[in-house]
């Protein structure tokens, strides 16, 4: 017991001393960690600020009113749907493509990577733009649209084909560099134990990858819930129909009603900072598996550098 | 049951990992593939569980073709060389896995399926770490536990990927002589893959000797080490001193540079004495002496001016009191000479 507790000491002296040895002057200290107050202070929590005391600026009553009001319940309908349809679509398709990406080789694979980060790349409202172009009246498809009276552009159809592309990567670019780091054996011990490819993925690749999975969900519905741009240029801005949350936001602010922008607005920074909690929690969750991380860090060596990575991104 | 490989062929892009290799495994065996890393012994394996997939050429198990049969249909026991433990399971789950994935017309029941776990872990001896996760556990007991999973299918036959690779040299000692205990209970045809020839030597019934994607020699331990084949075979079994020299009129003149013929000599058949003995012999200068561990090794400057290694025993050692620096004559009990270099055929 006596020894377990020196050897405690001694880490403990070792470790403050190492702290010292690359710590700063008080002043800069001091001065690195207002900076970083101060820039949070301003970018972060005084934006998240205003626009609660906005929403509550004309009382509860307004506030209430104005989330009750039949174009803003559409909205949030139609944000919901979109978001509803997007990320389980995004799941699946994410999915598949790590598991593509990670498992096997083949001609192509770097485009294919290039291709799922492309939504990353291009200006949402370009996107936007691309889907006008195809299903269009005078698009591409447009006319046979039109005949066969399919509505896309300015309709719900077009909203969620925009939603679904601009959250295209966050589920895939999550599971990657995972699904990489954790490479086939277990799957190949699987198949040798008589398990079928399904019973596989549903036994022993989808638990190996649910908390990255989960957080990538969370970050594309986040995405899905706010998206402006894109959703704008398809929309048509029909109020009641067309409309969703951001853009339901952006009508009222231009007509002057600040008091109710801000309690709609007010939803949509609720849900980032549920989004925000929910993904600390995965964190953390992940953290305590002990065999998430840990299992990487002691168990293969070859795999670590990757895995060291690919925990962090977690972390 | 009985493998047989025939005339198997595999690349990898430019990479000739296996060049038409035959081997058969007669029923019951324990065979280890030895050789250095790149010499094609782990794809074999793996082609032989049908994780992947030859070129050209069969898998017979039992005389039957299965080289189209998947690895879930070939029933094979398969332990990884970094044991490839589902890591979100427990111990029992990691074992019990194979039997609880069984079509549901062929799935023990829960009961039947504790009891065989049950009968695993008291087999590996870790019964009391049944609710452990892998990550909790240290390299041995993951690699038994990896070898519980394989065995809970009850497989015809068990494929060990370099199994004790992994482990500290001390675990990898009592690991092997476990699997051979264990192996002599069970009797179950088992291949496994190692690059270190002690271990292939101890454990194994026969031995596969294998080189840059062929097979060099197959055979018992005593055999492929006493009368290797091929230089290469003698080379990896063991150390070795390697001369060049010639023969003529069945004498071996060693230490003349590139004449058409190899001499290998074992450190430990090589004597040290302070007086030519009338036979042939050398002269050499002391350089080196190792005494720790149950043989003396020395290492000595030939009188052409290469090192020469030399083993002894310990008694030999004291009853000689060898110092260094000193000029000595070193007699070759036995040597082996092969034409040509390295790669070629014995004379």
């Amino acid at each position: 017991m006596a020894t377990t507790f020196t050897l405690r000491n001694m880490g403990v002296a070792a470790s403050s001393r190492a702290a010292q040895a690359t710590t700063e002057g008080i002043f800069v200290r001091w001065l690195l960690i207002t900076i970083a107050v101060l820039f949070l202070g301003v970018f972060l929590f005084m934006p998240l600020a205003v626009v609660f005391a906005s929403a509550f600026a004309k009382g509860v009553s307004v506030y209430l009113a104005a989330l009750r009001e039949p174009d803003a319940l559409a909205a949030i309908r139609l944000t919901l749907l979109a978001a509803g349809i997007a990320v389980p679509l995004n799941l699946v398709f994410g999915i598949a493509a790590a598991w593509a990406i990670g498992k096997f080789d083949f001609v192509g694979k770097s485009f294919l990577i290039t291709l799922i980060d492309l939504p990353f790349s291009v200006s949402p409202v370009v996107s936007g733009l691309v889907y006008v172009l195809i299903f269009g009246l005078q698009g591409l498809l447009g006319p046979w649209l039109a005949t066969h009276d399919l509505k896309i552009i300015f309709a719900v159809p077009g909203i969620v084909l925009a939603t679904t592309f601009v959250t295209f990567p966050f589920v895939a670019r999550e599971l990657i560099p995972l699904i990489q780091a954790q490479g086939n054996e277990e799957e190949e011990a699987a198949l040798t134990l008589g398990a079928s490819g399904w019973q596989t993925f549903f036994r022993v690749t989808l638990p190996n990858i649910k908390w990255g999975l989960l957080y990538g969900v969370i970050l594309c519905n986040a995405r899905a819930m706010g998206e402006f741009g894109a959703v704008s240029v398809v929309s048509g801005h029909i109020r009641g129909r067309t409309n969703t949350m951001p853009l339901h936001i952006e009508i009222l602010y231009n007509e002057y009603q600040f008091a109710p922008a801000f309690a709609v607005a007010s939803l949509l920074a609720l849900l980032a900072l549920v989004t925000l909690f929910v993904k600390s929690f995965v964190e953390w969750k992940s953290k305590q598996q002990p065999d998430a991380i840990e299992w990487m860090r002691t168990n293969e060596p070859m795999a670590a550098p990757t895995s060291v990575t690919a925990g962090a991104k977690v972390a | 049951m009985s493998i047989e490989a025939i005339t198997i062929t595999k690349r990898f892009g430019q990479f000739t990992a296996l060049d038409n290799v035959d081997l058969n495994i007669p029923s019951g065996e324990l065979v280890a593939l030895l050789g250095p890393s790149g010499s094609g012994k782990t794809t074999l394996l793996r082609i032989i569980a049908g994780l992947e997939f030859a070129d050209s050429g069969s898998v017979r198990f039992d005389g039957k073709d299965f080289s189209d049969r998947t690895a879930r249909e070939r029933r094979v026991g398969f332990v990884f060389q970094h044991y490839a433990l589902f890591r979100h399971m427990t111990v029992f789950e990691n074992i019990a896995f194979g039997l609880k994935v069984r079509p549901r017309d062929t799935r023990p029941s829960r009961a039947q399926i504790q009891a065989k776990v049950q009968e695993l872990l008291k087999l590996i001896q870790l019964e009391t770490l049944a609710h452990r996760y892998p990550s909790q556990l240290s390299g041995g007991q993951r690699q038994r536990v990896a070898l519980a999973r394989a065995l809970a299918v009850e497989p015809s036959v068990l494929l060990l990927d370099e199994p004790f690779g992994a482990l500290d040299a001390k675990v990898r000692l009592e690991l092997r002589r476990w699997l051979r205990q264990l192996h002599d209970e069970i009797h179950i045809t088992s291949v496994f893959v190692t690059h270190d020839q002690e271990e292939a030597l101890e454990v194994a019934d026969r031995v596969v000797v294998m080189n840059n994607g062929r097979i060099e020699q197959v055979g018992p331990p005593e055999e492929v080490y006493n009368h290797p084949a091929t230089p290469f075979v003698y080379n990896f079994l063991g150390n070795v001193n390697l001369f060049h020299g010639r023969i003529d009129e069945g004498k071996a003149y060693i230490h003349e540079r590139e004449t058409g013929h190899v001499v290998y000599v074992r450190p430990h058949l090589l004597e040290i004495d302070r007086v030519p003995n009338g036979g042939s012999h050398f002269r050499a200068r002391v350089k080196h002496i190792n005494s720790a561990g149950p043989l003396v090794k020395v290492e000595a400057i030939a009188e052409w001016g290469d090192p020469v290694h030399i083993e002894m025993s310990q008694d030999r050692f004291q009853n000689l009191q060898l110092a260094k620096d000193e000029s000595v004559f070193v007699i070759p009990k036995d040597l082996k000479i092969f034409a040509g270099d390295e790669t070629s055929k014995p004379q």
